[in-house]
């Protein structure tokens, strides 16, 4: 069941006293069942802070998030999380850490033996079931790393940043295997990045954060074409986007 | 075939060194004129340490399984005990600086006192190794256990899953490595807690055949029963390298050595 999730009056500050620093400062934001929205903006503005506040993994320190008109109050497992460094556990093979996921949730791994074969070939990792993470470039990882976040079928998928240490080649490739993805299903995503053509190309809404402490003071529906090619990135529609995004980072002195 | 003779190949400068090395200590006896009651030959320690071979032997199998059993016995008691303050706030603040400053303690400077309160059976012997061992075992352990990484924490809690399953499936895993650094170290250094206690009070053992024949002016001996101490040490050593190799397959320094 995709979470239509509402952010409400959100604020994080890490440390006491003087030394406090604020990370995010009164975030409002109502999300969508099945939406996917960026959370798009520079380093250290919070965006993964507010992730992970989402996800209920990190407390707030006011403010609350509702998935489905029902409060966060401890670690969320009605998601599946992604990471910049990716969870796979090098003693396992891609196979074995894409069961992990399931053991760890107590599901019953016959069950889903043809979903697991489905999402390496979607992943086109079909012939490296049976590899370790070490023997996976960086991008292979990634994408074993998607199967894994996805094997459960979540109807909410939070990333951070996954496609962070990527090179440009493999992360074009690994955003189309995202986009057709979430096609399928439509999950809710929350999705946090710092490239704006990134965000621009995957989302249905993107939210622009400000430096720390960070703030959402744009969000901008993206009203492009479903799936996003080659040809919709080359269109003058979507520069548009991606110029307004930028116009307003050098408003914030960042570009 | 074709590996084997890669290595001998590759081990040549080293076994050249080695072998020069023994023939310059064989010839020097002779050409410095070294009595045989300071330094021996190394023919000699051949000869003379297969003469005393059943002794040699007998030695050997004392002093390994008191190093056997302190061994075993510190691991048993060290790595719970890294669990345990690994996971309780309040152990860590107290049991672990102790351990801290404990390490630094000489365990050897026990050795007396051991035996003046146990005698010279195997009890104060084990006891000397285990607390040689205990050390880096459980200092390791602790490390290994604390050292998850936020994503994966924070993934193990978006399962769900109990502390249990999270424990054997991702805890323990991820903490060999680290726990077998601990292992090697304690290998190191098990048998030379155990001949030790055995120079200072001991009725059997390498390190007691040692003290006897250097008594003795047997040097020859001395480093017979040396040599065997050294296959114990690499015996023990071998041992947990290759328990490491067999459940750490998948890391990167198993796999790089």
């Amino acid at each position: 069941m995709s979470a239509a999730i509402s952010i409400q009056g959100i604020s994080k500050h890490y440390g006491e006293g003087s030394d406090a620093v604020l990370a995010l400062d009164g975030i409002d934001l109502d999300i969508a069942s099945g939406e996917f929205v960026s959370l798009l903006g520079p380093s250290g503005c919070g965006k993964s802070t507010l992730m992970l506040i989402i996800a209920g993994l990190l407390e707030t320190s006011k403010g609350s998030v509702l998935f489905n008109q029902e409060k966060v109050e401890t670690a969320r497992t009605d998601i599946g999380i992604m990471f910049q460094d990716n969870t796979l556990v090098p003693w396992r093979t891609v196979r074995g850490n894409i069961e992990l996921q399931l053991e760890l949730r107590g599901l019953k791994i016959a069950d889903y033996a043809q979903k697991i074969k489905d999402l390496l070939h979607s992943v086109k990792l079909d012939e490296f079931a049976k590899r370790y993470p070490f023997e996976l470039s960086g991008g292979m990882q990634q994408r074993a790393a998607f199967c894994q976040a996805l094997i459960h079928e979540p109807g909410t998928l939070l990333f951070d940043e996954p496609l962070g240490k990527l090179d440009a080649m493999t992360r074009e490739s690994i955003r189309y295997d995202l986009q057709q993805l979430w096609l399928a299903r439509k999950p809710t995503v929350v999705f946090v990045t710092h490239s704006i053509e990134e965000a621009v190309q995957l989302s249905t809404r993107v939210c622009v954060m400000t430096p720390r402490p960070g703030r959402i003071q744009h969000v901008i529906d993206i009203d492009l074409p479903w799936p996003r090619t080659i040809e919709v990135k080359a269109s003058p529609q979507f520069s548009a986007y991606v110029h307004q995004i930028q116009d307003i980072f050098r408003g914030y002195g960042l570009m | 075939m074709k590996k084997i003779i890669k290595k001998i190949v590759y081990a040549w400068p080293f076994m050249a060194f080695f072998v020069s090395f023994f023939l310059f200590w064989q010839y020097s006896i002779d050409i410095f004129s070294i009595p045989a009651y300071i330094l021996p030959k190394p023919t000699e320690i051949v000869t003379k340490g297969w003469a005393d071979i059943p002794r040699l032997m007998n030695y050997t199998l004392v002093t390994g399984s008191e190093t056997l059993i302190g061994y075993v016995l510190a691991v048993v008691i060290a790595v719970p005990m890294g669990l345990a303050i690994s996971f309780s706030p309040m152990l860590r603040r107290t049991i672990y600086p102790f351990f801290v400053s404990l390490e630094m303690v000489p365990k050897i400077a026990f050795a007396p006192l051991f035996i003046s309160w146990l005698g010279f059976g195997l009890l104060p012997k084990v006891i000397i190794v285990v607390m040689v061992c205990f050390f880096p075992v459980v200092l390791n352990a602790i490390h290994a256990f604390s050292s998850l990484s936020d994503e994966l924490t924070r993934f193990c809690r978006s399962t769900g899953a109990g502390r249990v399953a999270v424990f054997w499936k991702v805890r323990f895993p991820a903490a060999l490595p680290q726990c077998f650094v601990g292992f090697k170290y304690a290998a190191m250094n098990a048998v030379v807690g155990a001949a030790i206690a055995e120079f200072i009070g001991s009725d059997q053992g390498l390190g007691f055949y040692i003290q006897i024949v250097t008594g003795n002016m047997r040097p020859d001996l001395a480093f017979a029963g040396i040599f065997f101490l050294t296959v114990l040490g690499l015996a023990l050593f071998g041992l947990v390298t290759l328990a490491e190799r067999i459940f750490v397959p998948w890391h990167i320094a198993t796999r790089r050595l």
